[in-house]
C-alpha cells in the first residue's frame, strides 16, 4: 500500500503539476513505478501556486507518517471539546454572537461521533437550557438572546436540540407549530426560503435548514415542498454540482451537499443528472492532497470530506454506487486534519483547530468507515462499519447526525 | 464605539446574555460591547427608526459583520428614514461600499445591497461595478460577489459587459473557475447565435492550449456542448481533445483479470482530454471499446483517484453493450 501511495503521488507530481521539485530524493522503495512524462505545458498561476503550497506539505506529511497506523487521537480531541463546554469562551469569539447554536452543535455533536457517553447529561441540559431560554416560546429559534428567528440558527438549535435525547422532557418544548407557521412566512415565490423574514439570503443552504428541520419535527406538508424541488433542480450546473441559488452560480461543495439532502428528504433525487453529479463529486478528489476541494480548481479543505463526502455517501444510500475514494479520504483526515501538537480537527495543514471543522471533518471520518443502504425513509439509512471497528459512531448523512440521535429524535414527534 | 454626536441617556441597555449560572458556551462579551450591544437591544425593542439608531447598527456590525439581526433592524431604520429618496440611498450604499471593503468575507452585506438597491427608486448598475470589481479584483474567487454579480446582472438586465468582465480574469488566472462559470452563466440566459457559441468553443480551445492540466475549460467546453449543441461533438473537437492524448488510442492495449491495463503508461497531456474523448466515445457503437480503454486509461494511470467513478461509467457501457 505504501508503495502505491508513492508511486501515485510521484504520477501526479509529474504529469498534472509539472512540479519543478525533486520528489525522487525521499522515495526510494517503490518497485512498481510507471514511467509518466511530464506536462509539457504548465502554466503557473495564482491557483497553481496556492496549490503547489499545499500539495508539498500534504506529501511531506505522508511522507513522514507513511509507517504509522494513525487513528482519530479521541481522548486528544475530546479535551478540546470539553474544554469549551466547561469554559467561557474568549471575547474574540464575540464574532459568533449571532451564530450561539452552532457552537453547540459542532461541539456537542463532535463529543457525540466519538463517544455518545462523552455528551454528558450536564452537557445535554446546558444545551437544552441556553437554547431553551434565549429563544421565544421554544422556536423559531435565533442565534442569541434578543435576536430575530433565523432558519440557519433554527436548523443548528434543532440538531443540537436532537443530540439531548429528550433531556428532562425538552424535546416536549419545541414550538413545532410555531416553527411550521414561520417556515412557510419563509418560503419565496421561486420555492426556495429565505432565512430571515425582512433581509436575508434565498439559497439551497436555507432551503436544506427548513426541510430537514421540518423531516425531523414531522411536519414536511405539500404546502411547504410546493415548488422546492423545481428550485433546487435550477441550482444544479453546467459542471454537475450545485450552486446556491437557480443563476447558474458555481458549484460549490456546501451548496450541493444541501441541494442533495434536500433532494433525498422531497424522495425526489431521479429528478436531477445524478451521472453528472457523481462525476463533479469524484472530481473534487485530488490524486495528491486525497481530500477534497469545494469547487473545481479551488484548494483542499476538511469540510468537505462532509459536504462532498456526504453528497456521495446519501448517493451511495440510495443506491446509485460508490463515486469516491473512501481510503484515500481517509488518509487527508487522520494525516492532514489532525496533529498531535493541538488538539481539534483543521481544515489543510497550516491552519488551526475550529469547532466547525473538528464536526464535519469527522463526520467525513464516519463516511469513510461505513457503507450507507437507505431502508424504507430517509430517517432510516443503515450505516454499516466496513471493517470491524469504527472509530466514529454511525450517522445519517442526510441530516449530519448520529443514526441513533436521528431515529430517536424523529420517532418522538412521529405521533 | 459611540460617536458623541448622538444621546443615549434615556436608554437603559438590556443585558445580552441569561448571565445563567453554568451556561454552556458563554462569550466573555467586555464592557464596551455589552453597553453598545444593550443599547442596540433596547433601541430595537422598542422599535425605534431614528440617525442615532443607524448608528447604533453602524457601530455594531462593524464588530460583528455576521449580525444579521442587527441588517435587518438597519434595514428598516433606512427604509422609514428615507423612504425612496435616492441622493440619501446613494448615500447609504456609499457607507455599504467601505464596509464591503473593510469586511470581504462578510456576505449578510450582499442580501442587505440587494434589499436596498430594490428600495432605491433609480438603481444603477453603473454604481454597482466599481465596488464588484475591487471586491474580485482582491479575492478573485469570492463566491458571494460572482454570485451578486450575477444577481445585478439579472436584476439591471445587462449582460454586455460580462463576457469582458470574465474574460479579464481568465486571462489573469486561466484556472479561475469562478469566471467560467460566470461565461456560462451569460451565455443560457442571453440565448446566444450559433457563431457566438462557435465563439466560445473557440476561445476555451485557446484556453485549454495554454495549460491543458485545467479542469475549467474543459468543463466549459463540455458545458457548451451539452447544453446548446444536444451532446453533439464535432470532428474538429474530437481532433482537438485528441491532439493531448499523444498515441493513447494508437497503443494496443491488453486488459488483464483484474480489468487493468498491462502495458507502459503513454503520454498525455491532459487527463480531461481523456475525459472528454470517453464520452463523446461512449455515445458510439463503434467507439465503445476506446471508451473502456480511456476508462482504464484513467484508472490506471491519470486519475487513479477517482476510480470507483471510472468504473461506474465503465459499468453504464457494459449495460449499453448488453443492449
Amino acid at each position: 500500500m505504501p508503495n502505491k501511495n508513492i508511486s501515485r503521488a510521484r504520477f501526479i507530481n509529474n504529469k498534472l503539476l509539472g512540479r519543478k521539485r525533486d520528489v525522487e530524493e525521499k522515495t526510494c522503495i517503490e518497485e512498481d513505478i510507471r514511467e509518466i512524462r511530464p506536462l509539457t505545458m504548465q502554466l503557473s498561476t495564482e491557483t497553481t501556486q496556492d496549490r503547489q503550497e499545499v500539495v508539498e506539505v500534504c506529501e511531506d506529511l505522508y511522507h513522514l507518517l507513511k509507517h504509522e497506523d494513525i487513528h482519530l487521537l479521541k481522548e486528544f480531541h475530546r479535551m478540546y471539546l470539553d474544554y469549551s463546554f466547561t469554559n467561557n469562551l474568549p471575547p474574540q469569539l464575540k464574532a459568533l454572537d449571532a451564530s450561539q447554536p452552532w457552537l453547540l452543535y459542532w461541539i456537542g455533536n463532535s463529543l457525540r461521533l466519538m463517544n455518545p457517553k462523552w455528551l454528558s447529561k450536564n452537557y445535554q441540559q446546558g444545551i437544552s437550557e441556553k437554547l431553551l431560554n434565549a429563544s421565544v416560546n421554544g422556536g423559531p429559534f435565533c442565534g442569541g438572546l434578543g435576536q430575530l428567528p433565523h432558519l440557519i440558527c433554527n436548523y443548528a438549535a434543532v440538531t443540537a436540540l436532537a443530540l439531548c435525547d429528550n433531556y428532562d422532557d425538552c424535546w416536549s418544548k419545541i414550538n413545532v407549530h410555531g416553527i411550521y407557521q414561520w417556515l412557510l412566512a419563509l418560503k419565496m415565490p421561486n420555492g426556495g426560503f429565505k432565512t430571515c423574514l425582512e433581509v436575508g439570503e434565498c439559497d439551497t443552504r436555507g432551503t436544506y435548514c427548513a426541510l430537514s428541520v421540518a423531516a425531523m419535527l414531522n411536519i414536511l406538508t405539500p404546502e411547504l415542498c410546493t415548488g422546492v424541488e423545481e428550485f433546487l433542480i435550477k441550482c444544479q450546473t453546467y459542471e454537475g454540482g450545485f450552486g446556491g441559488c437557480p443563476q447558474e452560480d458555481e458549484a460549490h461543495g456546501g451548496y450541493t451537499y444541501c441541494a442533495v439532502a434536500s433532494l433525498a428528504i422531497l424522495g425526489r433525487l431521479e429528478v436531477i443528472n445524478v451521472g453528472s453529479l457523481m462525476e463533479w463529486c469524484s472530481a473534487r478528489q485530488f490524486n495528491e492532497e486525497r481530500g477534497f476541494s469545494g469547487r473545481s480548481n479551488k484548494l483542499v479543505d476538511g469540510c468537505y470530506s462532509y459536504w462532498v463526502g456526504g453528497t456521495a455517501a446519501i448517493l451511495e444510500a440510495y443506491g446509485y454506487g460508490e463515486c469516491i475514494d473512501k481510503p484515500m479520504l481517509r488518509d487527508y483526515i487522520l494525516k492532514c486534519c489532525q496533529t498531535k501538537e493541538r488538539p481539534g480537527l483543521r481544515d489543510k495543514p497550516g491552519k488551526s483547530p475550529d469547532f466547525y471543522h473538528t464536526n464535519y471533518v469527522m463526520l467525513g471520518l464516519s463516511i469513510t468507515e461505513h457503507n450507507f443502504k437507505v431502508q424504507g425513509s430517509v430517517n432510516s439509512i443503515k450505516c454499516a462499519p466496513i471493517k470491524e471497528s469504527a472509530e466514529i459512531v454511525p450517522i445519517n448523512p442526510v441530516f449530519g447526525l448520529p443514526s441513533e440521535d436521528l431515529e430517536k429524535f424523529v420517532r418522538f414527534y412521529s405521533h | 464605539m459611540l460617536d458623541f454626536k448622538y444621546d443615549f441617556d434615556d436608554i437603559i441597555p438590556l443585558p445580552i446574555s441569561s448571565d445563567a449560572e453554568g451556561e454552556l458556551c458563554q462569550i466573555m462579551y467586555d464592557d464596551d460591547y455589552k453597553h453598545l450591544m444593550g443599547i442596540a437591544r433596547a433601541m430595537l425593542e422598542s422599535k425605534e427608526l431614528s440617525e442615532r439608531a443607524l448608528h447604533i447598527t453602524n457601530s455594531v456590525v462593524e464588530v460583528v459583520p455576521a449580525f444579521y439581526t442587527i441588517w435587518n433592524y438597519r434595514y428598516n431604520i433606512v427604509r422609514f428614514l428615507y423612504g425612496e429618496n435616492a441622493e440619501a440611498l446613494d448615500k447609504e450604499l456609499d457607507w455599504l461600499d467601505e464596509f464591503t471593503l473593510n469586511n470581504p468575507k462578510n456576505y449578510q452585506i450582499w442580501s442587505y445591497r440587494q434589499a436596498i438597491l430594490q428600495l432605491h427608486p433609480k438603481p444603477s448598475f453603473k454604481r454597482e461595478l466599481p465596488i464588484l470589481h475591487s471586491m474580485i479584483d482582491d479575492d478573485t474567487k469570492n463566491y458571494h460577489v460572482w454570485s451578486y454579480r450575477r444577481w445585478c446582472v439579472l436584476f439591471f438586465k445587462d449582460f454586455t459587459k460580462e463576457l469582458a468582465f470574465a474574460g479579464d480574469f481568465i486571462r489573469r488566472d486561466v484556472y479561475n473557475n469562478s469566471a467560467w462559470c460566470h461565461r456560462m452563466f451569460v451565455l443560457k440566459n442571453y440565448h446566444p447565435s450559433a457563431q457566438e457559441i462557435e465563439a466560445e468553443i473557440t476561445y476555451a480551445k485557446e484556453m485549454i492550449e495554454k495549460a491543458p492540466q485545467n479542469i475549467s475549460p474543459w468543463n466549459y467546453l463540455r458545458g457548451i456542448h451539452e447544453v446548446f449543441l444536444s451532446g453533439n461533438y464535432s470532428p474538429e473537437t474530437v481532433e482537438f481533445a485528441l491532439s493531448f492524448v499523444g498515441d493513447f488510442f494508437e497503443r494496443k492495449f491488453s486488459i488483464n483479470h483484474e480489468g487493468s491495463l498491462c502495458e507502459e503508461a503513454p503520454v498525455v497531456e491532459s487527463s480531461f482530454a481523456l475525459e472528454l474523448l470517453a464520452t463523446v466515445y461512449s455515445k458510439r457503437r463503434e467507439h465503445l471499446q476506446k471508451a473502456k480503454e480511456a476508462y482504464h486509461g484513467l484508472i490506471a494511470w491519470y486519475d487513479p483517484i477517482r476510480k470507483n467513478f471510472w468504473e461506474y461509467r465503465l459499468g453504464l457501457l457494459e449495460k449499453d453493450e448488453g443492449k
